[in-house]
C-alpha cells in the first residue's frame, strides 16, 4: 500500500511536470487550427512542426483536445466510480451535533423519539464513523485502506454545527466550509408531517458557480454524490449567493415538489488546499483574506 | 382643706403599715382609713382632672365600695388620657421639656402656658364636651381616648402653625416660610455662599464675646441661632434634598429638625466653651481673615470669576494629563491590560470589511425556490456525467444464422470449395473478398510479431484453413516451448543444408590409401585437362622428355 502511494505520487508529480510541455503543444496545435480555419498562413515559428502538429490534430479526439490540468485531475477518475463517503466529527462531539451528523448519512431511518439523522440522509452511499480518539492521520489511513472516495468532518461550537472539511482522499483537495443558520429537520416541522426522506441518488442544482474557483468548488460539491437516474425525484439545490451557498433539499420519495425536506444552512468557503486533510504543509490553493479592504466587494465564488 | 390632706396622709400611712394578712379580714377602721386615702388622693388629682362632676369623692358610710370604684374611675380615666397627652407632647418638644428642665420658672410657665391653651380649647369646644358628659356612662373608653387623640392632633398643628405663623394657602406640602428660607439659599449660592456663613461666624463671634451671658440673653440668643441656624441647616438641607423632606407628615420634620437645631445648639454652645478656654487671638484673627476673604470673593467682577473658574478647569485639566490614561485611550489594548469586563461597558464601534452573513428571510427563500422551479421544469441539472468508456473490445459481429435451407447440397458444396482451391475453376474473385484475405494476412503477421514481443501471451502459429501443406514448416513447431525468436526449429536440418554425396572425410581421418586414391584422382584429372591443351598446340615437341610422365 505504500509503495502504490508512492508510485502514485510519482505518476502525479511526473503529470505535473509534463503539463508545461502539454500546454506549449497545446497552443501551437490551437494556432494552427485558428489560421486552418480562418484560412489564414501558418505563423513562421510553426512551420517546422507544422506537418507533424497536423497529423496530431486530426487524430485527436476530445478527450485528447483539451490540455490535461493536474488541478482537476483528482476527479478525473470520479466519473468512473461512485462516491463513498465517510463521516466524522470533531472529537466529543455534543449531542446536536450528532443528530446533525446522523441526518446527513444514509443508514437506516430509524424514527425513534430521541433522534433523527440529518447530515446521514443527504449523502447517499456514506457511512458514519465515532470519532472517538483518532487522530485525523488515523482516519484517512483506514479511509484509504477501505477505499473511501471523500472524508468530511464535521465541528461544532456549543451544540450548533460551525464548520465542515470535505475531503477527496486519492490526494485530492480539500475545501474548508463556514456553516451558518443551520435548521435542522428536527426544528423545521415535526416528524409526522415530514415522513421519510428519500434515499434515491439525487438531482443536483448548482446555481451560480462562475468563476474559476466557482467551478472548482461546484467540483468538489458535485463529486460527493452519484449519478442520479434520470427520472429520479429527490433534488438537492446548492445556490451560490455573494459567496454563501445555500443548501437545500426537496422533493419527496414519489414526487417533485418543492416540499422542503431536510435541513437547510448555509455554506462559506474559506480554504480549498491541493492535498487531503492530513496533509497541513499542502499548497493551498485559494484562501479567503477577509481583511483587506476591498473584501467587501470581493465575489470569488461567482455572482 | 390642711386637716382633710394630713388625714388622709395619715390613713395612707395606716394604710402602707398594715400587714398585708391584715386585709383578708373585713375590718371597718381599715375600710374608714381607705375611704380617707381615697378621698384624700381624689381631692389633690382633682386640680388637675380637665372634667370631673364631682368636687369631691363621695366616701360616706352608705355608698357601696363599687359605687366608690365608679367615682374614681370617672376621675381617673380622663387623668389618665390628659397625661398620656402631656407625655406624648413632651416627647415630641423634647426642646421644652429641656427648657421645664432648665428653668424652674419656664417649667411652670409653659405648665400654665398648656393649661390655660387647653382651657381655652376646652371654652370652645364646650358643647362638645357637654355632649361627651352626657354620653360618658355609655361610651366606651376607647372611642373617649380616640376622639382626645384627634383632638390633641388637631391642637398640636394649630400650635405650630401659631408658632411659625403662616397665613392662608398652606398644607403639609407648601410652607411658605420654608419657601422663602430655600429662596434665600438658592440665592445666596448663586451670589456667594458666604453670606449666610458670615452671618453665623459673626453669631459664633458673638457668642464668643458674649461668654457669661444671662440665661434670658442666651435664651433670645438661642432662639436667634435657632432661625439662623436653621436657615443654614436649610441650606445644607437643600443641597441633599430628601423624600422625607417633601413626601412626609410635618411632625417627623419638625422632629428630624429640632434635634439637628438642638445639636447644633450644643456644638454652639461646646464651641463657646472652646473659646472661652482656648486664646482668643488666634481664633479671632483667623475669623477675621476669613472673613475677609470673603469680603475680596463678594467684590469679584462676573469676568473675574470667569477667569477663576476656568483657572481651575485648566488646573483639572492638567491634572489629567499628569495621571496615566484610561485604557480606552490607549491605543491597541489587549483583554490583559484592561479591567475585567471593561469592554461591555464602553460602545465600540468601528468599520468592519467582512461581509455580514445573510439573514434567511422569506423573500430570500422564495427566490431559492423559484430558481428550483424553473430548473425542474427545463430539466437543467448539474449533476455528475459518466464518462464514455472507451471500447476495449471490437463488438462482435453478430452472425445472423440463415435459418433457410440452403438449396445446394453438402457434397455440390464441397465440391465447389475444391474445385477453388486447385483452381479448375477460376472465378472472378469478389473485390471485398481479395481484400478482406489480404487484411486478414496482414492482420495475423502483425498479432504474430506482436505475441513474440510479448514473452507471457504466447499463441501459436495460426491454424491455417486449407488442405494444402505448406513447404518448410517444421515438424516440431507445435512442441517447441522455446520462443520464435531463439527456438531453432525453423532452422534447416544439416542433411537438408549439404548438398554433396556420399561419405565425408576430413584430412584427419583419411587412411593411406584415401590420401594415394585422392592424388591419383587430382593426377588424372590435372592431365585431362593438360591433354586437352596440348593436344590443341601443334606436334613439333618430341617424345624425349614425356616417358617418365607418362610411365606414372
Amino acid at each position: 500500500m505504500l509503495r502504490r502511494n508512492v508510485r502514485l505520487r510519482r505518476e502525479y508529480l511526473y503529470r505535473k511536470s509534463l503539463e508545461g510541455k502539454e500546454r506549449l503543444l497545446y497552443e501551437k496545435k490551437r494556432k494552427i487550427k485558428q489560421a486552418l480555419e480562418e484560412g489564414k498562413p501558418i505563423p513562421t515559428e510553426l512551420r517546422n512542426e507544422d506537418a507533424a502538429l497536423r497529423q496530431e490534430i486530426d487524430l485527436e479526439d476530445e478527450r485528447t483536445a483539451v490540455p490535461r490540468s493536474t488541478i482537476d485531475d483528482e476527479y478525473a477518475n470520479a466519473n468512473e466510480r461512485d462516491p463513498k463517503i465517510l463521516l466524522t466529527t470533531s472529537h466529543d462531539p455534543s449531542a446536536p451535533l450528532k443528530q446533525f451528523v446522523k441526518s446527513y448519512c444514509a443508514e437506516k431511518q430509524i424514527f425513534n423519539g430521541s433522534y433523527l439523522q440529518e447530515l446521514k440522509l443527504v449523502f447517499p452511499n456514506s457511512q458514519r464513523m465515532n470519532r472517538g480518539g483518532q487522530v485525523i492521520s488515523e482516519i484517512i489511513e483506514t479511509c484509504r485502506a477501505h477505499d473511501f472516495t471523500d472524508v468530511i468532518l464535521v465541528y461544532e461550537h456549543r451544540g450548533v454545527p460551525d464548520k465542515i472539511v470535505i475531503s477527496h482522499l486519492p490526494f485530492g483537495p480539500t475545501a474548508y466550509f463556514q456553516i451558518l443558520n443551520v435548521v435542522t429537520r428536527h426544528d423545521n416541522k415535526d416528524k409526522k408531517e415530514m415522513g421519510t426522506v428519500s434515499e434515491a441518488y439525487p438531482h443536483l442544482i448548482l446555481n451560480n458557480f462562475s468563476t474559476k474557483i466557482g467551478e472548482r468548488t461546484a467540483n468538489i460539491l458535485k463529486h460527493l454524490f452519484p449519478v442520479p437516474k434520470p427520472d429520479s425525484k429527490r433534488i438537492i439545490t446548492f445556490a451560490n449567493q455573494a459567496d454563501y451557498i445555500s443548501f437545500r433539499q426537496s422533493g419527496g420519495p414519489k414526487s417533485i415538489d418543492l416540499k422542503e425536506v431536510g435541513p437547510r444552512f448555509e455554506l462559506r468557503l474559506y480554504q480549498i488546499k491541493l492535498g487531503t486533510v492530513d496533509q497541513e504543509e499542502a499548497q493551498t490553493e485559494w484562501v479567503l483574506r477577509s481583511f483587506i479592504n476591498t473584501s467587501k466587494k470581493q465575489k470569488v465564488l461567482g455572482g | 382643706m390642711a386637716a382633710i390632706p394630713s388625714a388622709g396622709v395619715e390613713a395612707l400611712h395606716r394604710l402602707k403599715l398594715t400587714e398585708p394578712p391584715m386585709y383578708l379580714t373585713p375590718s371597718s377602721e381599715l375600710a374608714t382609713a381607705a375611704r380617707i386615702a381615697s378621698e384624700h388622693l381624689f381631692a389633690s388629682l382633682k386640680p388637675y382632672t380637665p372634667k370631673s362632676p364631682f368636687d369631691r369623692l363621695l366616701v360616706d358610710e352608705k355608698f357601696d365600695a363599687e359605687q366608690i370604684w365608679q367615682q374614681i374611675d370617672l376621675q381617673s380615666q380622663p387623668l389618665i388620657s390628659a397625661i398620656r397627652r402631656q407625655v406624648n407632647k413632651f416627647e415630641k418638644d423634647s426642646q421644652e421639656l429641656k427648657d421645664i428642665f432648665k428653668s424652674g420658672e419656664s417649667d411652670k410657665e409653659q405648665k400654665r402656658e398648656l393649661v390655660l391653651e387647653e382651657k381655652e380649647e376646652e371654652e370652645d369646644d364646650d358643647e362638645e364636651d357637654e355632649d361627651e358628659d352626657d354620653e360618658l356612662d355609655d361610651e366606651s373608653n376607647e372611642e373617649e381616648d380616640e376622639d382626645e387623640i384627634e383632638e390633641d392632633e388637631s391642637r398640636d398643628g394649630e400650635r405650630e402653625r401659631k408658632e411659625r405663623g403662616g397665613v392662608g394657602v398652606e398644607d403639609k406640602f407648601l410652607n411658605i416660610q420654608e419657601m422663602k428660607e430655600f429662596m434665600e439659599d438658592d440665592e445666596a449660592r448663586e451670589y456667594g455662599v458666604n453670606k449666610k456663613k458670615q452671618v453665623v461666624k459673626k453669631m459664633s463671634r458673638k457668642f464668643g464675646e458674649d461668654d457669661e451671658e444671662e440665661d434670658d440673653d442666651e435664651d433670645d440668643d438661642d432662639e436667634l441661632g435657632v432661625l439662623e441656624l436653621a436657615g443654614e441647616e436649610d441650606m445644607s438641607d437643600a443641597e441633599d434634598a430628601r423624600y422625607e423632606d417633601f413626601f412626609t407628615s410635618t411632625k417627623k420634620r419638625d422632629q428630624s429638625k429640632k434635634p439637628k437645631v438642638s445639636e447644633k445648639v450644643e456644638d454652639i454652645d461646646i464651641s463657646d466653651e472652646e473659646e472661652t478656654e482656648d486664646s482668643d487671638t488666634g481664633d479671632e484673627d483667623d475669623d477675621g481673615m476669613g472673613s475677609d476673604d470673603e469680603m475680596k470673593i463678594d467684590n469679584l467682577s462676573t469676568h473675574e470669576k470667569q477667569l477663576l473658574e476656568q483657572r481651575a478647569k485648566i488646573e483639572e485639566v492638567e491634572r489629567e494629563n499628569l495621571e496615566a490614561k484610561s485604557w480606552t485611550m490607549q491605543g491597541e489594548v489587549n483583554a490583559t491590560k484592561r479591567p475585567k469586563n471593561s469592554a461591555l461597558e464602553v460602545d465600540l464601534d468601528w468599520e468592519r470589511n467582512a461581509k455580514p452573513p445573510p439573514v434567511i428571510t422569506e423573500e430570500v427563500s422564495q427566490s431559492i425556490e423559484e430558481l428550483i422551479m424553473k430548473r425542474i421544469s427545463e430539466g437543467h441539472f448539474d449533476d455528475v456525467q459518466k464518462a464514455p468508456s472507451l471500447p476495449s473490445k471490437a463488438p462482435r459481429e453478430m452472425k445472423e444464422l440463415d435459418e433457410n435451407q440452403s438449396k445446394k447440397g453438402l457434397g455440390e458444396i464441397y465440391a465447389d470449395e475444391y474445385a477453388q482451391k486447385t483452381g479448375l475453376v477460376s472465378q472472378a474473385l469478389s473485390f471485398s473478398d481479395e481484400q478482406k484475405k489480404e487484411a486478414s494476412l496482414l492482420f495475423k503477421k502483425l498479432c504474430l510479431k506482436l505475441d513474440a514481443l510479448s514473452h507471457f501471451h504466447f499463441t501459436p502459429k495460426p491454424v491455417i484453413e486449407d488442405m494444402s501443406i505448406q513447404t518448410n514448416v517444421p515438424a516440431l513447431a507445435m512442441e517447441e516451448i522455446a520462443p520464435l525468436a531463439v527456438s531453432d526449429a525453423a532452422m534447416l536440418a544439416p542433411e537438408e543444408v549439404f548438398s554433396g554425396k556420399g561419405d565425408i572425410k576430413e584430412e584427419a581421418e583419411l587412411t593411406q590409401e584415401d590420401r594415394k586414391r585422392r592424388r591419383a584422382h587430382k593426377k588424372r584429372k590435372f592431365k585431362a585437362e593438360n591433354a586437352k591443351t596440348i593436344a590443341k598446340k601443334p606436334r613439333e615437341r618430341t617424345e624425349t622428355a614425356a616417358d617418365g610422365k607418362e610411365e606414372s
